[in-house]
């Protein structure tokens, strides 16, 4: 190749200015001179894991994915990866990926009691069209459902909940972040008036201090953590106090290890309150401008079955989610009984401890920020705790500005773009709106373009009650797609198995590897994963990010959105919608779910050429138009012009990211407050306009214990969790030869001292009972999790070690959302004595006694 | 064209998924029944034979090859720096950490270790002796891009 | 419906006020002077011939010895020292999560196999030296678990030159050079032992500082980043 002179100045002028800007040059610039073998073609996409959101730059060859690497233009991870996020490559590549339609058969028949057998997707689909359409005439919408995820595509969960809610009319539709954020969701309405945090990841660059509370996030939200962690060892009076019921990798890079007892954090919180009012350091302007008091409704039970004792003698298990209007005074009242002796005696925490905590947030010149995970979601008090940080901040005025952060993480990659936004809870429509609210499913009807009075307004099964209507026989039509619900749900062996095998039930799983739920099927469907389709995820900070399909999945997998919309072709609206409905609206009679939902002119109008060229995009060439362009534009206009403004759909395939809103091409970093957001109008310095009269809600609640607590016989909390190095029930990162090799099965964290009054030994085969069953583990007194005496910790990653059949399927009463982090346990030796195995009698009825 | 013979190979192979099914690999896919109890394999030792790994590819954080039990890596102290840091690698004769880990978010070069590399190992982990449950299908970069050097098919260890 | 008030209480950082007792020495003082035999003995003699008390004064001697001994072994074992709530909350929770409290083999290093040197005449001395502990125990200088992390540092320095002036002699009591098969090591460490161990440029605590004990803030301790 002969440059010019000039040329070559060019060229080394652009490299140049790249190297300054630190800016990867594309990879064709940099080969070159370099020989097309060694040619590797790099495009950008978020990682498939947590809410965290990093940009990944995927190297491809030949169709195959054969590198990874952190994006040095992605904002939010700046070239940095974690060690799950590094071995992305190998994660599509397991040997044992479905690749085919499997379906439990008999003498050549489906039969529930039959064996996983490969079948043709026809096959498949009409098997399960049939009983869709047989449980639809016998017992109506509410007997069929589907589990989804916050790990779905905004098009796949969107086109499911139109399927779910639009076609077969049935809100039974919820995702799998049900178990992982309802908490904060549900919370985040009841005080703004609108899901989502204020503030972004710029906030870990502006603050004074870090509040992590119930969040290890070291291990968790690890490059979050380097942003933390170059925060504090960068600017000397930077401090990170961590709370949390263990020692971990966390509270190793924190200056304060605030250890408290299960439960109690409660306490703490309120007495943070208390200690802001008594000192005097309430923000009186503040408050007085932009919060209303309110006091919540107390005694809520524990969301357990009904019959429970602990329901039936809850004083508001019914109506758990009401609150009174209220003042600062009965505020006030309410929060002094939480004295600096109170919460010290109820945490167990050294009052320096609590008192320097309080003091952080009372100081008006620190600026907090405060993170919060599964420690304060999956609590049966979740909703309060999520309120009682807001209250501190409101308190104060500490939010909605760079470094003062109530920040609520979350632990799926599109939890936040997915389950929230796109409202693929059984109580969500798009965009905030809410299916018990007349207006919103009107509005939601005219988007859609679908007759009026056709969207069902009771609110559906949430993940939990699927689970118990399944086993009651009451819901019998069920798709779980995206997700291992068998390994994750809590008591799964008596509450969640028994409904897979119920005889009256079709249990569909969707999933690229055979995993526990998978197995538990009676019809698998093999799926395309991650960059195996074209794809879009928002992450905690409100980031939409998209991705293109750039390999194929393996043999006949599809992916999510074509089986649902390829499924929706075998119903027509008169087998699906009320007859009266079609009467009022004629010119939907005969039409296929397929045409009714997705080619209404809408959906269907953008065509193939607008698809980026040099990228496979197997669902659109399939249907002649770009799918996911329509699916994504008529989903942004539900939020346009309402505060949830997304860019044009072609824009997300150039950045990294935004943040919505987006107005005017540019995105928003600070909500509610005038200069940072364009929605708070001026002069007004601060609006919460999600709320009509544009204030936020403090809530004052109490502290109420969990739902079970270590008695004589149980005599351990049982805390439940993740590791670093494999994401959530580990179906891709077991896979991964380094990943699995570096923490290749579950332990039980166990203090030296309660292991040595047991009779065990680091490495020692124990049971770990419950009320509710067993498992069997090995013992660690050592490693990376400090517990404290009278608690174990064990991961939930390993499937052979189910510790979900030892939890309780207790929730909070007002989000729903499984309280995965308190239970009582007992760990006995799994060989007594004389060697043979110890006996065990689970008591099997549920539920603590 | 050797890839696509590989790829025939592979699609032929997933075609097999039932008989991928009947290995027994509970870690993966639970007990078999559901509700059976599984026994606890004893815990796996860790490999500490310095022996390096070879990377799957250049941006890969290497694996650690040797054991870092009760290392320090707490605001006090960073063991790995005492061997890994560029002014003790003399001595050590381990590996420098990688000119990238001087590089603060906007991409300046620092005059050490950049603090948001300061927590190694969430890159960075040991390994166990543990046998891998299922076999990995990746496959390594030299065997697409220089394929007249590789005799087999994958070079994926 | 039994609540978090009935759950066992987390050791956490193990700083919880615990009830104050009256200082050692004034407990040993206490007991001491109760004693009927201290009481009958430190009254004068009277009907005692100057044999009886001079072979008496000798056997009394030979028992008296014995007893200091014997009450110095006493105060040499791991349950005497973490009977002090500083020892037990602070170091001692520490030491049980290291490869010197549980390992293959069961065998155990306690705090005086590496605190305290077996040899007799350093045995004494370092005993005196303990004697500040005592004064710090009584005078509360460690009551806290910020006061311990305070004066964590200061702590490990006087262990570190202590251990460097006597060529970690504790550390060889079970290490010794002699009696170690490189073979049986990993390679890095046998590198390592080869160069600078038998060598003699480094001793033992040069390289393994906080193999037992978490570390203090290692800002200008060489060898640390």
């Amino acid at each position: 190749m002969d440059l010019s002179r000039r040329d070559l100045m060019k060229a080394q002028a652009a490299a140049a200015a790249a190297a300054a800007a630190n800016v990867a040059l594309p990879a064709e610039a940099q080969n070159i001179t370099l020989g097309e073998e060694l040619r590797l073609k790099w495009d950008k996409a978020p990682c498939r894991f947590c809410g965290t959101g990093c940009g990944v730059m995927v190297g491809v060859k030949d169709g195959r994915v054969v590198a990874t690497h952190g994006d040095m233009r992605a904002e939010v991870n700046r070239g940095l990866n974690c060690v799950k996020g590094y071995f992305l490559s190998k994660i599509m590549y397991g040997a044992d990926r479905l690749t085919r339609p499997l379906m439990r058969m008999r003498d050549g028949r489906f039969d529930k009691q039959g064996e996983l057998q490969p079948v043709s997707w026809d096959q498949a689909f009409d098997t399960m069209a049939a009983h869709w359409k047989k449980v639809l005439k016998e017992k109506g919408p509410e007997a069929v459902g589907m589990f989804g995820s916050g790990q779905w595509t905004l098009w796949e969960g969107y086109a499911a909940s139109k399927l779910m809610r639009a076609g077969f009319r049935s809100n039974n539709l919820d995702p799998n972040a049900r178990h992982c954020m309802a908490s904060a969701a549900v919370t985040f309405i009841r005080t703004f008036g609108m899901d989502e945090p204020m503030g972004c990841y710029d906030d870990f660059e502006h603050a004074d201090a870090f509040v992590l509370w119930g969040s290890n996030m070291a291990e968790m939200h690890p490059i979050l953590w380097t942003r933390v962690t170059d925060r504090r060892l960068s600017a000397e009076h930077v401090r990170i106090h961590t709370l949390s019921t263990f020692e971990h990798r966390t509270t190793d890079l924190s200056d304060a290890a605030v250890i408290f007892r299960p439960g109690s954090d409660l306490a703490i919180l309120n007495y943070i309150a208390n200690h802001i009012i008594q000192a005097g350091a309430v923000n009186r302007d503040f408050v007085g401008k932009h919060v209303n008091f309110r006091l919540a409704n107390t005694d809520i039970g524990y969301g357990l079955r009904p019959e429970h004792v602990l329901e039936q003698r809850a004083q508001h298990a019914g109506d758990a989610q009401v609150s009174q209007a209220a003042d600062f005074d009965a505020y006030a009242r309410l929060v002094s009984e939480y004295t600096l002796d109170r919460a010290h005696e109820l945490s167990g925490v050294p009052k320096s401890q609590l008192e320097a905590l309080a003091k952080l947030y009372a100081d008006p010149k620190t600026k907090v920020m405060s993170l919060w995970t599964m420690g304060f979601n999956q609590h049966v008090r979740g909703v309060w705790a999520n309120h009682m940080i807001y209250n501190i901040h409101l308190l104060t005025g500490k939010i909605s500005e760079p470094g003062n952060s109530p920040f609520s993480l979350t632990g799926q990659p599109s939890a936040c773009g997915t389950a929230r936004e796109v409202g693929t809870f059984s109580h969500r429509l798009p965009a905030d709106m809410q299916v018990a609210n007349p207006e919103h499913r009107k509005l939601a009807e005219q988007l859609w373009k679908i007759p009026e009075g056709l969207l069902p307004g009771k609110v559906g099964f949430h993940a939990v009650q699927q689970d118990r209507m399944l086993k009651d026989g009451k819901l019998n039509a069920y798709w779980i797609m995206c997700n291992n619900n068998l390994q994750t749900a809590p008591n799964t062996n008596n509450e969640t198995y028994p409904g897979y095998r119920n005889l009256e039930n079709l249990i569909v799983c969707s999933d690229p590897y055979p995993t526990v739920t998978a197995m538990a099927a009676d019809i698998v469907l093999p799926t395309a994963m991650w960059v195996e389709k074209e794809g879009g995820y928002g992450n905690a900070e409100r980031r939409t990010h998209f991705w293109h399909q750039l390999v194929d999945a393996p043999g006949e997998a599809r992916s999510d959105l074509w089986q649902l919309m390829e499924f929706s072709k075998r119903f027509t609206t008169d087998e699906v919608w009320p007859a009266e409905i079609l009467e009022k609206a004629p010119e939907y009679r005969g039409k296929s779910l397929f045409d009714a939902l997705f080619r209404n002119g809408q959906v269907d109008r953008f065509p193939l050429s607008d698809m980026a060229p040099g990228y496979e995009n197997r669902e659109s060439k399939e249907y002649g138009f770009y799918v996911q362009k329509g699916l994504f534009e008529e989903y942004a206009s539900f939020g346009r012009g309402h505060g949830h403004d997304l860019a044009p759909f072609d824009t997300y395939h150039e950045v990294r990211g935004l943040r919505w809103p987006v107005v005017d091409g540019k995105e928003t970093r600070w909500r509610y407050r005038e200069g940072l957001d364009p929605y708070v109008e001026k002069g007004t310095g601060i609006q919460f306009y999600g709320n009509p009269d544009k204030r936020a809600n403090i809530m004052g609640a109490p502290y109420e214990p969990p739902a079970e607590a270590p008695d004589a016989e149980y005599d351990l909390w049982l805390v439940t969790g993740r590791v670093l190095e494999h994401w959530h029930s580990g179906s891709m990162t077991l896979r991964v030869p380094e990943l699995y090799k570096a923490f290749p099965g579950a332990i039980l964290f166990m203090h030296p001292e309660d292991a040595q009054k047991r009779g065990l030994r680091r490495g020692q085969e124990v049971r770990i009972a419950s009320r509710r069953g067993e498992i069997r583990s090995r013992v660690e007194t050592r490693g990376r999790n400090k517990v404290p005496r009278g608690v174990v910790f064990v991961p939930f990653f390993d499937a052979s070690q189910l510790i979900n059949k030892v939890t309780l399927d207790a929730t909070d009463p007002i989000s729903k959302q499984t309280d995965y982090k308190k239970c009582a346990v007992k760990v006995v030796a799994a060989m007594n004595q004389a060697g043979a195995p110890a006996p065990s009698e689970p008591d099997a009825r549920g539920g603590p006694r | 064209m050797r890839p696509r013979l590989l790829f025939t190979a592979m699609a032929v192979a997933c075609l097999g998924a039932g008989a991928l099914l009947a290995q027994d690999a509970p870690r993966l896919r639970g007990p078999d029944p559901f509700t059976r109890e599984q026994a606890a394999p004893p815990m796996q030792r860790p490999i500490t034979n310095d022996i390096r790994v070879k990377r799957n590819y250049p941006d890969q954080p290497p694996v650690i090859p040797h054991a870092i039990e009760g290392y320090a890596l707490d605001l006090n102290a960073n063991k790995c720096m005492s061997c890994h840091a560029r002014r003790f690698t003399e001595q050590s004769q381990a590996p420098m950490i990688s000119v990238t880990h001087y590089q603060d978010r906007e991409g300046n070069t620092l005059g050490g270790l950049a603090p948001r590399r300061y927590a190694c190992l969430a890159c960075h982990v040991p390994q166990t002796e543990a046998r891998p449950l299922v076999d990995n299908r990746f496959v390594d970069m030299d065997v697409l891009t220089e394929p007249e050097r590789h005799s087999g098919g994958r070079s994926n260890r | 419906m039994s609540g978090a008030e009935k759950g066992t209480p987390p050791g956490g950082g193990g700083t919880g006020a615990s009830p104050r007792r009256p200082g050692l020495i004034r407990r040993l003082w206490n007991w001491f002077w109760g004693l009927k035999l201290v009481r009958v003995a430190t009254s004068p003699a009277t009907s005692f011939s100057l044999a009886f008390l001079t072979l008496g004064g000798f056997g009394a001697g030979v028992v008296f010895w014995g007893g200091f001994n014997t009450a110095l072994e006493a105060t040499n074992t791991t349950e005497f020292c973490i009977s002090c709530h500083e020892m037990e909350s602070n170091v001692y929770e520490e030491l049980r999560g290291t490869v010197h409290f549980t390992n293959r083999s069961g065998v155990r290093a306690g705090c005086p196999d590496c605190h305290v040197p077996h040899n007799w005449t350093q045995k004494i001395a370092r005993k005196m030296q303990a004697s500040k502990e005592v004064w710090g125990h009584v005078f509360g200088s460690i009551d806290t678990r910020e006061k311990f992390l305070g004066m964590r540092r200061h702590l490990a320095e006087r262990e570190w030159i202590r251990m460097a002036a006597n060529d970690s002699l504790e550390c060889r009591n079970c290490h010794s050079t002699e009696s170690m098969d490189l073979s049986k090591q990993n390679p890095r460490a046998a590198a390592a032992h080869e160069r600078f161990l038998f060598s003699g440029e480094r001793t033992c605590i040069d390289c393994h500082k906080g193999i037992a004990h978490r570390l203090p803030d290692m800002t200008g301790v060489p060898g640390w980043h």
